[in-house]
């Protein structure tokens, strides 16, 4: 009886880890109004990071987030310092199309560095499943991609509510001009903001690659996800964002479990296309 | 007048020398050629979108696919000749554009291209599900074994001088009159009487049946077709990069996109890791110093025009 609600608990895991892969992209639309077709790849990169420190040092996938996460973050601000930053206020299709080419190019060298073979980080939690009472049977791993992506989600909830920095962030968003005129330097929020998306795409890179396996091309299909996230939620719109992981987590799962293992991703495009229809500002979002 | 009768003449002198090129030209350079001519069409009807039409679609690739296997199907399973089958492609690319239509034209901006995109990969994961199509293992079209290189390269040919003068002439007509206005003022030519939705949709559905036809050819060259790299994005990566290094918005910018695209694949195919390195640093660049593509670029400077569509 309990064993038909697997789909509905695991998918509301998996989309909390859906709304940390969500969450960057949303940022980044919500305070430039720009779409970062890279973000994918910045997720991917950091679960290769966290490989290649796992690696080196011995580390458990989780602890070698201390690492990740600034290598992450400095890599994130020097991608808008240098690259996108020289493309504002010109309009949306040049920030689309760089992104575009830096998503071809990081695909592409990780390729070449990494090969193209499955990869993944190793934990023992992996074969762990939490047994209640013999009726249910949920993956310990997607109790730690749901936390992580909480936590996630929280922290960036208080920073952008409780520190300077976030204010800003949120006045450059809300008005563009005016904080301008209060002296917030765009340039430099921005590359802090993306950043601090690029720290979100690692936390949800590293769970990623703990839960499943990867490939240097599994940017593409994540940002899908990160896409179906976001659009179905509301672009820019924090709440939204969670919304919009359960979802499409939700949808995924229980469409696997009704038309069989070939369909998770379609249901969840399908989903997806029937809210850009109906509501393509998403469920939470402002017009 | 008389740039009128010079203009005239080299186009025909240089179709002349394209139309007889499979009487005199290696194998290989009728090879590179037709594959210029596909990307050609292809590009340029994604130009139409994207720079006349204002429609940034990261989904062309679904015509490619519903063209592909159209093709594949029609041909292996019901015996129907080879171009009746390419045409009935684009008619399918027409039908699907239409059927999506409603939906995808509520969509703006950024949402039009996620959205296109999205139906594109649904399509694919759709069409590896599907055992009429044997799933993801892909069909070889066999019928495409009998064909000889120069009746493909002429197909070829025919599409990429056709889809050049079609879109030159579309932009000639009332058409591309209101597209220009729409791209200068969209809410003052509405108010003149310009139907927005028409419009664009017109546009739409061209640039899907042109598409769907120029699919077909390109896979009685490659003979094998697969879902995940038939609708894969892929073809729009080849398609941004042709149109943004020749030149948004111009007629012959993705001509000279094309014919660089496919040199640079040609000379990049030894190293096959660093070429789409290098195609997506040059995109990066060019977007940072010639944001107009080498023609947009060249156009400034030099206002001479091989097909100008503004009227003297």
């Amino acid at each position: 009886m309990l064993t038909s609600l697997e789909p509905l608990i695991n998918g509301i895991l998996l989309g909390g880890l859906y709304a940390v892969i969500g969450i960057g992209l949303s940022m980044i639309f919500g305070i430039m109004k720009q779409v970062n077709l890279a973000h994918g790849e910045l997720m991917i990169l950091s679960s290769y990071f966290s490989l290649l420190f796992s690696q080196l040092l011995g580390l458990p996938p989780l602890l070698t987030l201390i690492l990740v996460f600034p290598a992450s973050f400095i890599f994130g601000y020097l991608l808008q310092a240098f690259l996108f930053n020289r493309v504002l206020g010109k309009g949306m299709e040049p920030y689309l199309m760089i992104s575009f080419g830096l998503s071809i190019i990081l695909q592409n060298a990780l390729l070449l560095i990494f090969t193209p073979d499955a990869r993944s980080l190793k934990t023992g939690l992996i074969i762990q499943t939490l047994d209640v009472y013999g009726l249910l049977h949920v993956p310990v791993i997607y109790l730690v991609d749901f936390a992580g992506g909480v936590l996630m989600i929280g922290f960036l909830h208080l920073f952008m509510k409780r520190t300077y920095l976030g204010r800003a962030i949120r006045a450059s968003a809300d008005d563009l001009s005016a904080s301008k005129l209060m002296g917030i330097n765009i340039r430099k929020i921005y590359a802090l903001a993306m950043g601090i998306a690029a720290v979100t795409a690692a936390m949800s890179g590293v769970l990623v690659g703990m839960t499943f396996t990867f490939y240097p091309h599994s940017g593409t299909q994540y940002l899908i996800i990160a896409f179906g996230v976001v659009i179905i939620g509301g672009m820019g719109s924090l709440p939204g964002t969670f919304l919009g992981g359960l979802i499409l987590g939700i949808s995924q799962l229980v469409g696997a479990q009704f038309l069989g293992p070939g369909f998770q991703l379609l249901s969840g495009y399908l989903i997806l296309l029937i809210v850009l229809t109906i509501r393509p500002q998403g469920l939470l979002g402002r017009k | 007048m008389a740039s009128n009768w010079i203009r005239l003449i080299i186009i025909v002198l240089f179709l002349i020398v394209l139309t007889t090129l499979p009487l005199w030209a290696s194998r290989y350079a009728v090879s590179v050629l037709l594959l210029i001519y596909l990307y050609m069409t292809v590009a340029s009807m994604w130009n139409l979108l994207a720079g006349y039409s204002g429609l940034i679609s990261l989904g062309q690739q679904m015509f490619i696919g519903i063209g592909g296997y159209t093709l594949a199907v029609v041909s292996m399973y019901y015996g129907i000749p080879i171009f009746l089958g390419v045409l009935l492609g684009g008619v399918l690319s027409v039908i699907l554009a239409i059927l999506i239509s409603q939906p995808v034209f509520r969509m703006k901006g950024v949402y039009f291209a996620i959205g296109t995109w999205i139906i594109a990969e649904a399509l694919g994961i759709s069409f590896s599900n599907w055992g009429y199509v044997r799933y993801g293992m892909g069909l070889f079209i066999q019928p495409a074994y009998k064909l000889s290189m120069s009746s493909i390269y002429y197909a070829a040919m025919i599409l990429g001088v056709g889809s050049i003068a079609l879109v030159y002439l579309l932009l000639r007509s009332n058409l591309g009159l209101a597209l220009m206005a729409i791209r200068d003022d969209d809410v003052a030519s509405e108010a003149m009487g310009v139907n927005i939705f028409r419009c664009k949709l017109t546009c739409f559905l061209i640039s899907a049946f042109v598409t769907g036809l120029a699919a077909g050819v390109l896979y009685l060259n490659t003979i094998f077709i697969q879902p995940f790299e038939a609708f894969g994005i892929g073809w729009t990566v080849k398609l941004l990069f042709i149109v943004i290094i020749g030149g948004l918005g111009t007629v012959e910018g993705p001509i000279l996109g094309a014919v660089i695209f496919v040199l640079l694949q040609q000379f990049l195919s030894e190293y096959i890791g660093f070429n789409l390195i290098i195609l997506g640093t040059i995109t990066i660049l060019t977007i940072f110093f010639a944001p107009k593509g080498i023609i947009g670029t060249f156009h400034e400077k030099i206002s001479v025009e091989l097909f100008p569509i503004r009227r003297q």
